[in-house]
C-alpha cells in the first residue's frame, strides 16, 4: 500500500470536527433565540435596552451559524456536497411554496389558528432533514 | 459512466475506507462510485488515476463512447 498515503487530517476527523463545531453554534443559537423570547417577560420585565441586547446577540449567534454552517458544507466532499444541494433546493422550494397558501388560509381564517413564522421554520426544518436522510439512502 | 475502481481495489485488497480515506472522501461516495450511483468530478478522477499510477481513461470509460466502439 504504498501510494496509499492519505491527507494529515482525514476526511472523517475533518467532517466529525466541523460537525461539532456546527452543533455548537446551532445549540448557542437556540439558547440565545429562548433568551430572545422569554427574557423580556420572565428575565427583565420588557425592558427596552436588554431586548435589544438579546436581538443583537441572536443576530450574532446567528451569522456565527450560518458561517459554520457554511464551513460544513464546503468541506463536505463531493457526493455529500450533492446530497446537500439537493436538500437546500427542496427546502427552499417547500418553504416558498407552501408560506404564501399558508398566509392566505389564515388572511381568510380557513385555518383555525393564527399562521406563525415558527410554523415555517418548523416545516423547513422537516423538510431539511427528511431531504438529507432521503439523499443519504439514495446513494448508500 | 462506468469504472473499474472496485477491480482496481480489489487487486489491492484494499478496504472502500481505506480507499476513501487515500482519496480524501467518504467510504459512501467510494462505494456510490463503484456501484455507479455517482459520477467523480474531474478532480477526484485524477486523484485517483494518480492513486492507481493510471490513466484515467483506464479507470473511468464514458459508456456511450464503449457502445460507440463496439458498433465500429
Amino acid at each position: 500500500m504504498n501510494q496509499l498515503k492519505p491527507p494529515e487530517i482525514s476526511y472523517k476527523s475533518r467532517t466529525c470536527k466541523n460537525t461539532i463545531r456546527l452543533a455548537c453554534w446551532g445549540g448557542a443559537w437556540v439558547a440565545a433565540t429562548a433568551l430572545m423570547g422569554f427574557g423580556p417577560k420572565f428575565l427583565w420585565n420588557k425592558t427596552l435596552v436588554f431586548t435589544l441586547l438579546a436581538v443583537g446577540v441572536n443576530v450574532a449567534v446567528g451569522v456565527g451559524m450560518i458561517l459554520a454552517n457554511k464551513r460544513y458544507i464546503a468541506e463536505l466532499d463531493e457526493l455529500q456536497q450533492r446530497v446537500y444541494l439537493n436538500a437546500l433546493a427542496i427546502t427552499v422550494g417547500v418553504a416558498v411554496v407552501a408560506s404564501v397558501p399558508f398566509s392566505v388560509m389564515d388572511r381568510y381564517h380557513v385555518i383555525p389558528f393564527h399562521a406563525d413564522i415558527s410554523d415555517l421554520v418548523m416545516l423547513m426544518s422537516l423538510t431539511y432533514v427528511v431531504s438529507v436522510a432521503y439523499g443519504n439512502w439514495r446513494y448508500r | 459512466m462506468k469504472n473499474r475502481l472496485k477491480v482496481l481495489r480489489a487487486e489491492r485488497n484494499w478496504t472502500q475506507a481505506q480507499l476513501a480515506d487515500a482519496l480524501d472522501v467518504s467510504r459512501q461516495t467510494v462505494n456510490a462510485i463503484e456501484t455507479g450511483k455517482f459520477d467523480p468530478s474531474l478532480p477526484l478522477a485524477f486523484r485517483a488515476a494518480r492513486l492507481f499510477a493510471l490513466h484515467i481513461e483506464e479507470i473511468f470509460h464514458d459508456e456511450d463512447r464503449s457502445s460507440l466502439a463496439t458498433e465500429s
